[in-house]
């Protein structure tokens, strides 16, 4: 299956949000564990159902200095692309 | 197969004879599981030892190695090894975090260790410019890939029992990582007692571990032990484990393992993560020794563990509770094998009040449930000492609770280049574990710290690192900020506080700025706050010197008094005069003494 970016960034939205105990409004420059309270532990369960979502890998070392929401979305769309599953959003 | 004491290059050399067992890493990406038998990990680490040979590194220097994969890490370990350089592992930059501490945290363990060479993988080397600029005595940072297909000569070094083998520096802290010395003699001497006696370790016994190597636990435990015993051990790398607990248990599985190790925190998220119906597939008839350290042990997760594993033939038995530190190592003590987790119920109110262990019955009064450890290993002993016995002289009876303290050949001659901590560290020629305990017939039994030391999810926090982010937020005074860990250890997670002082009075702006000390803490080190508190300037308690006293606001904050010091100003400086007034006496009466 192939993403465009709008799909990425609702289905990145809506899984980190089934996580998010804080009670805050989620956008791009949401902070995963400063603002959404997503502990280290539960951050990589996060991760884990990202992939499942997107039937990606996420090594870890493509989250190094990952920590808004739009930069997890960003990491996600890199991946898709070296998988060839991203699609090319066309603009209006 | 000797089990006498040996070298782990010694024990490497030896394991070359062996074709059929040797590690196995499992690569999530690749979704393939390469196997070396003993003897091709002997020639590959001849490799790797002669490539660093190359880059001019002699026996006795240090080498950092920051390498996220389990492969590379211990080829590149053992390869160290070889050539006689002492390796200093440093954990690699977590995902979804920002770097900033990492950096400052690498750059300090570097300095310290005085390595002349970070090996590291490609991808991280770009993110270390600050660290190359930053260390002296660091004269390159070089990329793994650039030495898997060395061929550059190795000249065998002699190693000797009394060599560094490597020095394991205390994770999780941007203040103060001190790194203890391990020497070959440390690690054989421990070896030999964990795997013989603590898990009567036979030919037959292979083990699964998703450790991390650059902790005692993953790399003394399942890299070092199996290497000298040749066991075989596949490694899944932590993320794995962290993002899919299942994967841990179907390994175990699939290659019929005996033998793998959690801290509490991680069959705790087993039975949080996996859904029944992956448990249907399992088979743990295997596992024999289930063995958990590295953080307090709380029973009830491990009863939840074996009940819900039960009916994929998870023995309850297997659960072995163990005791140890990098400073004694790895292991201080093991618990007698098959007999699962064995606790005792102690009355809460005489533990804290007479500061002893006395069996209760939960019915009649508040009881804490306190698991047994085992005994400490032949030719080591653990005693119970008061904080104060500074000469380790007076060993206290069983059941008194005090300091537990360990001697014998597993005990690390001291921390790298630290001589004043060195000292601090030890008690007469006993370690002081930090830990609080007691002793009955010889079982060890832990039931606190007098370490400031935060352990959440079996990592270990600095309270200054949560601190120095705290301080820095505008509003907060400076170096007026103290970090806790609180709650019953025993019965529940560490609940981790933040308390600070401010001079602003608005409340509006002290509630924004509790959302900022909360935020700056999460975001540096990814643990969740569970309260931070507002005080006003001066009610934090302090030493007559002014040093902050951590233990003591914990301790106000547990029975509520914290929030009563509105301002402590004026009765601490009353407290001081008292106390000036009473040394005073103190000192006259010793003048007195001193005349007669």
């Amino acid at each position: 299956m192939s993403w465009t970016h709008e799909e990425v960034v609702i289905e990145v939205r809506s899984v980190v949000a089934e996580h998010s105990e804080a009670d805050v409004d989620i956008t791009e420059t949401s902070e995963l564990v400063a603002d959404l309270e997503i502990d280290s532990l539960a951050v990589m369960e996060v991760v884990a159902d990202l992939e499942d979502r997107f039937e990606i890998t996420i090594d870890e070392s493509e989250l190094q200095d990952v920590v808004t929401l739009g930069e997890v979305v960003a990491a996600i769309e890199n991946r898709l692309e070296a998988d060839d599953k991203l699609k090319e959003t066309v603009s209006a | 197969m000797s089990s006498s004491i040996r070298t782990v290059v010694q024990a490497l050399e030896d394991a070359a004879d062996s074709v059929h067992t040797g590690f196995r890493f499992i690569d999530e990406s690749k979704k393939s599981e390469p196997f070396f038998t003993y003897r091709d990990v002997e020639r590959a680490t001849a490799r790797y030892a002669g490539a660093m040979q190359a880059m001019g590194l002699k026996k006795g220097e240090r080498i950092t190695l920051i390498l996220p994969k389990n492969q590379d890490f211990v080829f590149a370990f053992l390869g160290a090894l070889r050539a006689g350089i002492v390796p200093v592992p440093i954990y690699p930059p977590a995902g979804l975090r920002k770097l900033g501490g990492y950096l400052q945290n690498t750059l300090h363990v570097v300095r310290k260790s005085g390595a002349r060479v970070v090996l590291t993988d490609g991808s991280i080397r770009r993110l270390l410019g600050t660290v190359q600029s930053g260390a002296p005595d660091l004269q390159r940072i070089e990329a793994i890939e650039s030495l898997h297909d060395s061929r550059e000569p190795f000249e065998p070094e002699k190693i000797s029992l009394d060599d560094h083998c490597f020095l394991q520096f205390t994770s999780g802290s941007t203040s103060a990582p001190k790194g203890v010395i391990v020497s070959h003699r440390n690690i054989a001497a421990n070896v030999r007692r964990f795997m013989e006696d603590g898990l009567e370790v036979e030919t037959g016994d292979s083990g699964v571990s998703w450790l991390p190597l650059y902790h005692d636990m993953g790399l003394i435990g399942f890299v070092l032990g199996p290497l000298f015993y040749q066991n075989t051990m596949t490694y899944l790398p932590p993320i794995l484990f962290l993002k899919r607990p299942v994967r841990w248990l179907e390994t175990i599985s699939r290659l019929r393992a005996s033998i793998s190790f959690g801290p509490n925190f991680a069959y705790a998220l087993c039975v949080k993560r996996i859904r029944d119906a992956d448990i249907e597939g399992l088979d743990l008839l295997s596992w024999r020794v289930a063995g958990c350290g590295a953080e307090p042990i709380r029973a009830c997760d491990l009863d939840a563990f074996s009940r819900k594993f039960a009916p994929a033939g998870f023995d309850r038995r297997a659960m072995l509770p163990c005791y140890g530190m990098a400073e004694a190592t790895l292991a201080i003590s093991f618990d007698r094998l098959g007999k699962g987790v064995r606790t005792e119920n102690v009355d809460a109110d005489v533990l804290t009040g007479e500061l002893k262990a006395r069996v209760a019955d939960p019915g009649r009064c508040r009881v804490i449930e306190v698991v047994n450890c085992g005994k400490t290993f032949e030719d080591h002993q653990v005693a119970v000492f008061a904080p104060e016995d500074a000469a380790s002289e007076k060993p206290l009876p069983d059941r008194a609770i005090g300091e537990l303290r360990v001697r014998g050949p597993s005990v690390t001659s001291g921390y790298f280049g630290e001589p004043e901590l060195t000292k601090e560290a030890f008690a007469g020629d006993w370690l002081r574990t930090g830990d609080v305990g007691y002793i009955v017939d010889g079982d060890i039994f832990i039931c606190g710290r007098q370490k400031e030391l935060i352990i959440v999810n079996g990592r270990n926090y600095y309270p200054q690192d949560l601190e120095w982010e705290a301080s820095r937020i505008d509003g907060v005074r400076k170096g007026n900020v103290i970090a806790f860990g609180t709650g019953k250890p025993l019965e529940d997670r560490e609940r981790v506080v933040v308390a600070f002082e401010t001079s602003v009075s608005d409340h509006d702006v002290r509630e924004t700025l509790k959302q900022e000390v909360r935020k700056a803490v999460m975001r540096a080190t990814g643990l969740s706050i569970d309260d931070v508190v507002d005080l006003d300037a001066g009610v934090l308690p302090k030493t007559s010197s002014g040093k902050l006293r951590r233990n003591e606001t914990r301790r106000l904050y547990e029975t509520g008094e914290l929030f009563k010091r509105t301002s402590a100003r004026r009765s601490d400086a009353i407290g001081i005069a008292k106390q000036i007034v009473r040394s005073q006496i103190a000192y006259a009466r010793g003048a007195l003494l001193m005349k007669k």
